[in-house]
């Protein structure tokens, strides 16, 4: 069995200590679910970190950070920090996990990558010879309440509920049927990396570490072995 | 350092002017409607105009996420009013924050001598409006938003830079389109599509975008940026209000967007002398 433990996490900049400056302590529950999750990677082989942004690799060495988002000091990698947020988070995450020190990569998939797409390169992932550890970076709706950074919408809270539980139960086949057209109506920025998460979870079991929206966003934590 | 000429009115370099908010609104952030009503606008200009403000702002429409107001509503929330607030304050400076080149056009037609397009030239016609009337123009940067919506992870390389080329495209694209080039002004609209921390760093970089030659507005007042710098709510934010519009004057800002009036203008004019662009009032203290 290639894919040997997945963890899911969101990435919004605030979990970043140093861009939610002092605010930071209202997510220190998410933050410390977000590592647990991470940690249960540390027995595989290597890490991929697979998350939203335009569809592209990068190597274990790429540069990441949180300028853009007014905190230039966090950084990791080497050279420009390019990586995606989804994928940002991801490694900032990796580097104060358990699983810091393995070997890693990255994957951004577009959010308008077909279920199919998205199913086919986890079942790839798989199919392949390497102990793989997968962390899924997606959140959910954007839109879940009156004060969401997005205006209210009435389905957000439905789909969330759906993928909380698809998550709980590792359902595969209720992660690959999220419908992209609703997902992207929702802004929810998970599904395309929830479906590889799919294609890849095989036996996997799940277990939902964190589900909640503090902010009006949908926050999801789990962790598969 | 170029003049700006906005209705009757010449500001010359190293003048301040001060902008007075007026919202024709039932549910701006600030006010909360205390200026909806007509006799009660009214005389929140005069008030303004007391108090020492060079322009004053007409909005029709709350910025943030609201209930949706069509144009008419608009229209008749501000076209009367700024053909009222002319007869009464002939040489007063009229600013109108809209988006909507529909607007803009009455309003202008009311006499309305600034255009304050705060959603960053959504509506493409506007700045046509601002160049067949001849009216001034507010180039503003939101980072790409839709007009009322609130920013949701925005990021940038550079926000500064970012400000910098966003709006003096724009406003170089006003002066092809025929406005008046000494009619416009930037305005790196703080909160607008910007995070706190960015729109911090908006604050403490306000010299690069001076350095533009372009005049800069500054909208600090009140604004969520310094609430959460401060933690406080928005009717507390005054006194750091004024320590964001002293910083921008004293790095080169020109016009000031403000709800408190008395405020800005006492703290400006300190400001000015202490930039050696005014006398004190007059010194007699130890010199009998």
């Amino acid at each position: 069995m290639p894919v040997v433990a997945a963890a899911v996490c969101p990435h919004p900049p605030l979990l970043v200590p140093e861009v939610a400056t002092g605010a930071a302590s209202e997510l220190d529950d998410l933050r410390a679910a977000c590592l647990t999750a991470v940690d249960g990677l540390a027995g595989a082989d290597s890490v991929l970190v697979v998350g939203t942004g335009r569809t592209g690799a990068y190597d274990g060495a790429t540069g990441g950070g949180f300028g853009a988002y007014g905190a230039p000091s966090v950084r990791f990698g080497s050279g420009a920090p390019v990586l995606p947020l989804s994928l940002a988070v991801g490694g900032w995450l990796l580097e104060q996990s358990k699983a810091a020190a393995l070997p890693r990569s990255y994957l951004a998939v577009d959010a308008v990558t077909t279920p199919g797409d998205a199913l086919a390169s986890g079942r790839k992932l798989a199919a392949g010879e390497e102990r793989v550890g997968l962390l899924v970076m997606g959140d959910g709706a954007p839109r879940r309440s009156e004060h969401s950074p997005v205006h209210l919408h009435p389905r957000a809270e439905v789909f969330d509920r759906t993928v909380a539980e698809a998550l709980r139960t590792a359902d595969a086949e209720v992660l690959a049927a999220l419908d992209p057209g609703l997902a992207g109506e929702l802004q929810a920025a998970g599904r395309a990396p929830w479906q590889v998460l799919a294609g890849a979870l095989g036996a996997l079991q799940g277990e939902l570490l964190y589900d909640a929206a503090p902010y009006g966003v949908g926050y999801f934590v789990a962790r598969f072995s | 350092m170029t003049d700006l000429r906005l209705g009757q009115r010449l500001f010359g370099a190293g003048e301040f002017a001060v902008m007075a908010i007026v919202n024709r609104t039932p549910d701006s952030f600030f006010d909360r409607g205390a200026t909806y009503a007509t006799d009660a606008a009214y005389a929140a200009i005069d008030q303004a105009v007391a108090d020492g403000a060079d322009l004053v702002d007409i909005g029709g429409v709350k910025a943030g996420y609201g209930e949706p107001v069509s144009e008419d509503e608009e229209l008749r929330r501000t076209v009367d009013f700024v053909a009222g607030i002319r007869e009464r304050h002939p040489s007063l400076v009229i600013s109108v924050d809209t988006y909507r080149s529909g607007v803009a056009r009455r309003v202008a037609e009311a006499g309305a001598d600034l255009l304050n397009d705060t959603w960053a030239g959504s509506d493409p016609d506007l700045v046509h409006a601002a160049a067949e009337y001849g009216t001034g123009l507010v180039c503003s940067h939101v980072g790409g938003l839709s007009p009322r919506t609130d920013p949701h992870r925005m990021a940038y390389d550079d926000v500064v830079a970012d400000v910098i080329r966003t709006t003096t495209g724009l406003a170089e694209r006003a002066v092809a389109a025929g406005v008046r080039r000494d009619g416009i002004l930037i305005d790196p609209t703080h909160d607008f599509g910007k995070n706190t921390l960015q729109s911090l760093e908006l604050t403490r970089r306000l010299d690069e975008l001076a350095a533009t030659g372009w005049p800069v507005l500054v909208a600090v007042s009140n604004k969520d940026f310094i609430g959460e710098t401060l933690e406080l709510p928005p009717g507390r934010r005054g006194n750091g209000t004024l320590a964001a519009l002293s910083i921008s004057a004293w790095l080169g800002a020109r016009v000031f967007r403000v709800h408190d009036v008395p405020a800005a203008r006492q703290a400006l004019d300190l400001i000015a002398v202490l930039r050696g662009t005014a006398q004190p009032a007059g010194t007699r203290r130890s010199l009998a």
